[in-house]
């Protein structure tokens, strides 16, 4: 492991958070451009229906700009465009031309001077309708023959694809021979297991302002992930020169995965612009932002065979996930979620079979994970099962079986593969094991009273960015313009985008480093797609990783004209020069490496460029990680189960997470911390039901009755405890890996570990609701005294 | 046309002479007089990011009307650093790391302003409560109660 002794690297700054807490933070809902025009959108009732006509004429009487179908390109498209084309499934335009398909899809949309008006006019909109099916709302009813197709046919990429049994696309993938690897075991054991839907409840709502610009181009900013792709989207929908879109980057609520696809309103927003000659704002209500989008959810039936000594010998490993109405990236889901199995266990031989299905329901999409806390939950619960089983310690038959150093991590499904370089896995094991107290642990029938304790543990992981030695399928660089200025201040100009976990604080500090410049010399600001070039998407865990790492790329370039040029004025060769920072001064210094009080600052060389017309030292480039390297994570988790009402508390826990160096290790842990919390609404609280009759969302858009962790539901602060890995990462910048979405992955899984340890149940479906607790405890209790009475009679 | 009336409020210490739309939530009125800093998550009540000090009381400006705020003094977020106290909770949210994407933050320190002005001597846990009502999806609140106790404390220690 490299040591290394860093500037800023590491160390608690946080000083670009100042604009959220006095209130000047802009974020797209806040945009607001003189004489702009409100826009509200129409949105079906029905789940599954044929659009016979929209009659807007009224509304555009009242003074209204209207939209409906028959003004949209015919342009078929998919919001999210990082998959390669040939890839990518192709199934929507920007309304729906011939019908719905499900309750929520925007149909019409309207906008006026004000808010009001534009309600108003909305309602006078007349909307003729033709056939009418019965939602899908199951996968099951989906796939039934009879079932009305809800595409006869999409693309995939420029290929016409007719659509057979609503399934949207499949995954099959085999290593090694699974039905040998099956013979060679002594146990073997299969259970299915289900995840829900859930909503992203990002607590800002998805918005979109559009200016129309004089040279016919437009200017939007929006609730986005990824500018760049939004860009190349639009001018695709739009039939617009792709310099003639500028998208803005504003500062974004929360997004959790909601926005790597371009969002369903913002080519909304730009058709009514376009057509109103004004600018126009959309911000979605809570309720429109319900019916927008979902966390996929999974059922996966997993069959895993082991020997005796607990090496693993084959895995099966069937999944369905149903999608909705449309298809945002379920090909590429399918691939991850192939992976993060695969790379949990050296299952030596394995089959991966997956669907995914259309529904009459709201589009899913990534949501902190892309598929890994879903098949998380069934490899880390049949782990425990099988450990059982076998009479091993759950940790011990992990350790025996992980996927670590030197082996092959899927870190975007099986085409974007890497060789794991750093690995934390059994320190964080071990290590947790002892902070947890592990081998205090006592077993289900052990324990007794009305309030049970349990402990669980689970591991996983994520990858961080998504590249690999070969491209695949997956589009991912990023890059930057650095400049020095005339004082010796730094400005970065990228797309990269931060949710607020630190991503530019973290490019900052590896700026800051490689310039030796003082943390707070270095400034990173909310660009536009015209003035940067592209970077693929804050996804995919890749932030500091890919974006850090194209950053430190261009900053090292940008010394190396830095002392190329300092090498003129001393009258001497760049090698033999030293950069380092001067804190006293608050500036960086150059120096011959032998006489280093012969120093100029930074700033003295930048004016001196200036002065001259040498220049700016400034640098321009994108990068491409060629490696995907997993950060691991693990939960300890403890339980209270209340056997009388089945409520779960959180009395402890202790995660370990492995991100190799860590840039920011306040918001690093702040990150593990929000990502337990919504861990906890994932294992304990929060689905998205439906009414199966109408395809109707049961909360009816509204938050009330959509629970999600409060203060109240967290474990005391104090019972908190977070640790990180001693790692280093090779190939990282300054070593650093990712942590976002691996934070999430076995928050579920410990939490169901933990739970089957307090009182003897194991539950196979997410949420664990008090309700199925106490259900599932009242059938345990049943059977044994059915048990007991009958072990009385056979003692007569 | 909408009716409308006239209000006359303060708001940041400043006095606002305006009209009002019969309904408009008060959440609205700021926000169509420029206050952006006051955030919209829900507009039914259930998540706090609209939150202001009305007369010294947290509200939720989404449930209450901008006709009730009239001849009330309104305090946002952007009026915090006039205060001492309110300073301090800035600076503690930012030391804290208890801020990620922001959008929460306006609303929890607004509860956190009032709550603090009336409780002297909070322990985490009742921080805890005073807090429940406004949601946060990214941080799981431990280092947004840590930066409210850290101020309780101070001022506790400066008395
Ligand atoms: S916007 Fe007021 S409580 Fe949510
Ligand atoms: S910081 Fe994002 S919701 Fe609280």
């Amino acid at each position: 492991m490299e040591k290394q002794q860093f500037d800023f690297v590491g160390k608690d700054f946080a000083i670009k958070n100042v604009g959220k807490v006095t209130g000047k933070e802009v974020y797209s809902g806040d945009v607001s451009i003189p004489g702009q025009l409100y826009a509200v959108v129409l949105r079906s009732p029905y789940a599954h229906a044929e659009i016979k006509k929209v009659d807007y004429s009224e509304a555009e009487k009242m003074g209204a700009i209207c939209i409906g179908p028959e003004d949209v390109p015919d342009y078929l498209y998919n919001e999210r465009i990082v998959s390669i084309p040939d890839k990518t499934y192709r199934d929507r335009t920007v309304l729906p031309k011939d019908k719905v398909r499900h309750v929520g899809e925007a149909l019409a949309t309207c906008a006026a001077e004000t808010e009001e008006e534009a309600l108003a006019a909305l309602k006078k909109i007349k909307v003729e309708w033709g056939r009418k099916w019965k939602p899908l709302v199951t996968l099951e009813e989906a796939m039934e023959d009879e079932a009305p197709p809800i595409h006869d046919y999409v693309y995939l990429g420029e290929e016409k694809v007719k659509i057979k049994n609503n399934i949207a696309c499949t995954r099959d993938i085999e290593v090694g021979d699974m039905e040998r690897g099956f013979e060679e075991a002594d146990t073997v054991v299969e259970r299915t297991f289900s995840t829900p839907r859930i909503y992203h409840l990002q607590m800002e709502t998805k918005s979109a302002v559009c200016v129309p610009e004089a040279d016919g181009g437009i200017t939007v900013w929006v609730t986005s992930q990824g500018i760049h792709n939004v860009r190349i989207l639009l001018g695709n929908i739009f039939n617009l020169p792709l310099n003639k879109v500028n998208v803005k980057r504003v500062t974004l609520g929360g997004s959790f995965g909601s926005s790597i696809q371009m969002n369903s309103i913002t080519p909304i927003c730009v058709a009514l612009a376009l057509k109103a000659k004004r600018p126009v704002k959309l911000v979605s209500t809570r309720e429109d932002d319900l019916y927008d989008h979902a966390k996929y959810p999974l059922i996966t039936k997993l069959k895993v065979g082991a020997k005796k000594d607990g090496t693993l010998t084959a895995a099966h490993c069937r999944v369905w996930v149903e999608i909705g109405g449309h298809n945002i990236q379920a090909y590429p889901y399918l691939g991850c979620v192939a992976g993060w199995f695969a790379s949990l266990y050296r299952w030596k031989n394995l089959k991966y079979e997956g669907k995914a299905v259309y529904t009459n329901k709201v589009p899913t999409c990534a949501m902190q994970g892309y598929g890994n806390p879903q098949i998380n939950f069934a490899v880390e619960s049949l782990m425990d099962i099988l450990a059982e089983e076998l009479g091993m310690d759950p940790i011990e038959l992990r350790l025996k079986n992980y996927v670590g150093k030197g082996e092959e991590f899927w870190g975007q499904g099986p085409t974007v593969r890497s060789i794991i370089r750093s690995c934390g896995v059994e320190e964080m094991l071990v290590e947790g094991a002892k902070l947890a107290e592990w081998e205090k642990r006592t077993l289900p029938l052990e324990k007794e009273g009305e309030i049970r304790r349990g402990i669980g543990v689970a591991r996983g992981f994520h990858t961080s960015g998504t590249g690999g030695p070969n491209p695949g399928e997956t589009i991912d660089y990023s890059g930057a313009t650095i400049k020095i200025n005339e004082d010796g201040s730094v400005d970065v100009l990228t797309a990269l985008m931060d949710h607020g976990g630190g991503t530019w604080e973290a490019a900052a500090k590896i700026v800051a480093e490689v310039l030796k410049v003082p943390y707070e010399k270095v400034g990173i600001y909310n660009v536009d797609t015209r003035t940067t070039v592209f970077d693929v998407n804050t996804h995919a865990t890749r932030g500091v990783y890919c974006g850090g790492g194209a950053v430190k790329y261009v900053a090292e370039k940008v010394k190396e004209l830095l002392l190329n040029y300092a090498a003129t004025l001393f009258k001497d060769l760049p090698e033999n020069l030293e950069l380092s920072c001067n804190h006293e001064l608050g500036q960086a210094v150059i120096y011959p490496r032998e006489i280093p009080e012969n120093y100029k600052t930074l700033g003295e060389i930048a004016e001196y460029a200036h002065i001259t017309s040498w220049g700016t030292l400034a640098y321009t480039a994108t990068l491409r990680q060629k490696n995907c390297p997993p950060c691991f994570i693990t939960h300890f988790v403890e339980v209270e189960v209340n056997t009388r009402t089945g409520e779960i508390s959180i009395p402890r826990a202790v995660i370990l997470g492995d991100s190799g160096t860590i840039l920011n290790p306040a918001l690093w842990e702040g990150q593990i911390i929000g990502a337990f919390s919504r861990g906890l609404g994932f294992a304990l609280l929060e689905e998205t039901k439906y009414d199966l009759k109408e395809g109707k969302l049961e909360c009816k858009g509204m938050i009330t009755d959509y629970k999600i962790p409060t203060t109240l539901e967290m474990p005391k602060l104090d019972n908190l405890l977070v640790r990180s890995a001693h790692t280093y990462e090779p190939t990282g910048p300054f070593g650093a890996k990712g942590i976002g979405e691996a934070a999430l992955s076995s928050v579920g899984s410990a939490v169901a570990n933990a739970i089957y340890n307090a009182i003897g149940i194991r539950f196979y479906e997410l949420p664990i609701t008090p309700e199925k607790v106490l259900k599932a405890w009242k059938e345990k209790e049943r059977e044994e005294s059915q048990e007991r009475v009958g072990d009385k009679l056979n003692e007569y | 046309m909408m009716e409308e009336y006239p209000i006359e409020l303060t708001i940041n210490g400043e006095k606002i002479v305006s009209t009002a739309k019969a309904e408009e939530s008060l959440l609205r009125f700021l926000r169509r007089h420029g206050f952006y800093e006051v955030k919209g998550g829900c507009e039914k009540g259930d998540c706090g990011t609209c939150t202001v000090i009305m007369n010294g009381k947290a509200i939720k400006s989404c449930i209450t009307l901008a006709g009730q705020a009239n001849g009330k003094e309104i305090l946002t977020v952007r009026g915090l650093e006039k205060e001492e106290s309110g300073r301090k909770l800035q600076e503690s949210f930012v030391q804290h790391g208890a801020i990620q994407c922001g959008f929460c933050t306006a609303g929890m320190l607004m509860t956190a302003k009032a709550y603090l002005d009336e409780n002297h001597q909070p322990n985490k846990v009742e921080i805890r409560k005073a807090i429940s009502g406004n949601l946060c999806r990214c941080t799981g609140y431990k280092k947004i109660v840590e930066a409210i106790y850290a101020v309780a404390e101070e001022n506790q220690k400066s008395k």
